[in-house]
């Protein structure tokens, strides 16, 4: 069974190249296009993992992490941030919020998403 | 007549009608000198009386003349007075009617005037304050922030902002006046400014805006590149390789301008150093100075860390900050350095401070721009004719973040010889901004 990857993020271009390139690396995944969304199908999906962007519409990754700490069932779900902006205050309450680890687009390259992925989770 | 008379009368001496013949003679005689001597006299009398009169004449030609001077004197003492009063009224006007707020103190640090527009920046009349001491206006709610900043002696200061109340921010300039070397007192200029600050900040948002919004695309281009580069998207022929290792690297030099660009708002927005922790700075200098071995190797350059025996105490620092600080000399450095040269990086303690310096045997920085090697987007002229890359920002960045840690960063350079850059971190700093 592959493991299964929950992806919340708005960017058509990313949510495509990230796909492809967990896909290749033989994990399942399923994609949000808002926080809202997220939320709705981490409850029906149960994923091991979730890569959460922080700006979206509707709701950002925030208050999707806010969320996730209210529940019992989505709390122990490792969550991975992808962020656009990578500014200390951001990287702070992502960590206090229960972010395992996190990433900034502009200076991560695809692959090393996919090391952060196996580091959670493993193949 | 009466001699005559007498003689007449006088019954013992009988007198002759000769004797009396020739003594009406002889007194007609006299009477004739007599007469004569009286014309004389009166003829003199005229003479002087003529002199007098032309005397008197040229006496009252003379107070003419006087008056005349004096007439003179007072029209010119009156048209003295006039200019002196032109003057002071030109004066008024202008320091009536200056855009900035001015503040006059007596040599007692008394206020002797204050012109409308501070009036109006300290919502105070004038009448009110004119005559107080600048402790005693300290006082007064309003003033209390202009007092304080002043201070009591009213000490020198060109071009300090101040908050002096929610919508205005002034610039304060104090300068003396002197009569020769006496102090006669001190003006006070108020300088509005809070137009400037309002721009500065909204020109800080939209860089800062702009910079984030351009960051998401730019890491759908660098990834999209990076999966097409690592056959993620299929194979690529060698061409085609070669032209988007091109495009990624522009995309990189791209991404990496954006980034200080964000730097520079978010300095200039005052938010800029986050998290200050106790770390041993040889550390971050050793971990520096690893990344930047292999670039040193790449172009010939020898490349030294020599650190101190001494023990060095831990310092209060934003790490990634530091870091970022370190980059930017050793860059700096490595970039203008030809091949063939040395860069030597060492770590001293003083005092109070530890010191980092950098010195290289580069292209060094033309003396007549040394004075803006720290102000953003300078680029020197000779390195901007060795390589166009490089956004003039690294300095600025790094002087910002030495000071808000309270050290001191600056540099020696001459051109052909190369640079040396130190910069001063205090141990015992509380003082992070």
């Amino acid at each position: 069974m592959p493991k299964k990857i929950l992806l919340i993020e708005d960017e058509e271009i990313m949510v495509d190249l990230l796909e492809k390139k967990l896909i290749a690396e033989g994990y399942e995944v399923s994609v949000a296009r808002d926080g809202a969304e997220g939320l709705e199908k981490m409850r029906k999906l149960n994923p091991e993992l979730v890569l959460l962007d922080i700006i979206m519409p509707k709701m950002g990754g925030f208050e999707v992490m806010e969320e996730m700490n209210k529940d019992e069932g989505l709390k122990k779900i490792p969550v991975i941030v992808i962020s656009n902006s990578g500014q200390p205050v951001e990287l702070d309450r992502a960590q206090k919020l229960g972010a395992r680890d996190w990433l900034i687009k502009t200076e991560f390259d695809p692959q090393e998403v996919i090391d952060k992925v196996v580091k959670q989770i493993g193949k | 007549m009466e001699v005559i008379s007498k003689k007449i009368i006088t019954p013992e001496k009988v007198i002759t009608p000769e004797q009396l013949d020739l003594f009406i003679k002889k007194a007609t005689a006299k009477l004739g000198e007599k007469i004569k001597e009286l014309e004389k006299s009166k003829t003199e009398l005229e003479e002087k009386i003529k002199e007098r009169m032309a005397e008197i004449e040229r006496r009252a030609e003379e107070l003419e003349k006087s008056r005349i001077a004096l007439m003179n004197i007072l029209e010119d003492v009156e048209e003295t007075r006039r200019r002196a009063e032109e003057e002071r009224d030109k004066t008024l006007t202008i320091i009536r009617t200056f855009a900035d707020g001015l503040l006059v103190f007596d040599k007692k640090n008394n206020l002797l005037l204050i012109n409308p527009q501070a009036e109006d920046f300290l919502k105070i009349k004038a009448e009110e304050v004119v005559g107080k001491s600048i402790s005693e206006l300290a006082k007064i709610s309003i003033f209390t922030s202009l007092s304080n900043f002043l201070g009591k002696k009213i000490k020198k200061i060109f071009r300090e902002e101040l908050r002096l109340k929610k919508n205005l921010v002034v610039e304060v300039t104090t300068t003396p006046f002197l009569r020769g070397k006496e102090k006669l007192g001190v003006l006070v200029i108020l300088h509005d400014v809070t137009r400037e600050k309002v721009i500065e900040r909204l020109k800080t948002e939209f860089v800062s805006l702009s910079a984030h919004q351009l960051r998401t695309p730019l890491s759908a281009i660098k990834w999209t590149l990076r999966m097409l580069l690592d056959g993620d998207l299929g194979k690529i022929t060698k061409e085609q390789r070669n032209f988007l290792e091109k495009t990624y690297r522009s995309n990189e030099r791209m991404i990496s301008l954006i980034n200080d660009l964000l730097n520079v708002a978010r300095i200039e927005e005052g938010r800029y150093i986050f998290h200050p922790t106790f770390i041993h700075l040889e550390k971050v200098v050793q971990s520096v100075t690893n990344s930047f071995k292999e670039e040193a190797k790449r172009k010939n350059i020898r490349f030294q860390f020599k650190k101190t025996e001494k023990k060095l105490p831990k310092v209060l620092i934003d790490e990634e900050k530091i870091r970022l600080v370190i980059e930017n000399l050793l860059d700096n450095a490595i970039r203008y350095t030809f091949p063939g040269g040395q860069v030597t990086i060492s770590i001293t303690l003083g005092k109070k401070e530890i010191e980092l310096k950098i010195q290289d045997t580069g292209v060094g920085i033309p003396k007549d721009q040394q004075g803006r090697v720290f102000t953003k987007f300078f680029r020197a002229a000779n390195v901007m004719r060795m390589e166009t890359e490089g956004t003039g920002l690294g300095l600025f960045t790094a002087k910002n973040i030495i000071e808000a840690h309270g050290g001191k960063i600056w540099f020696g350079s001459k051109e052909g010889k190369g640079s040396t850059f130190h910069f001063t971190l205090p141990f015992k700093s509380s003082k992070i901004k």
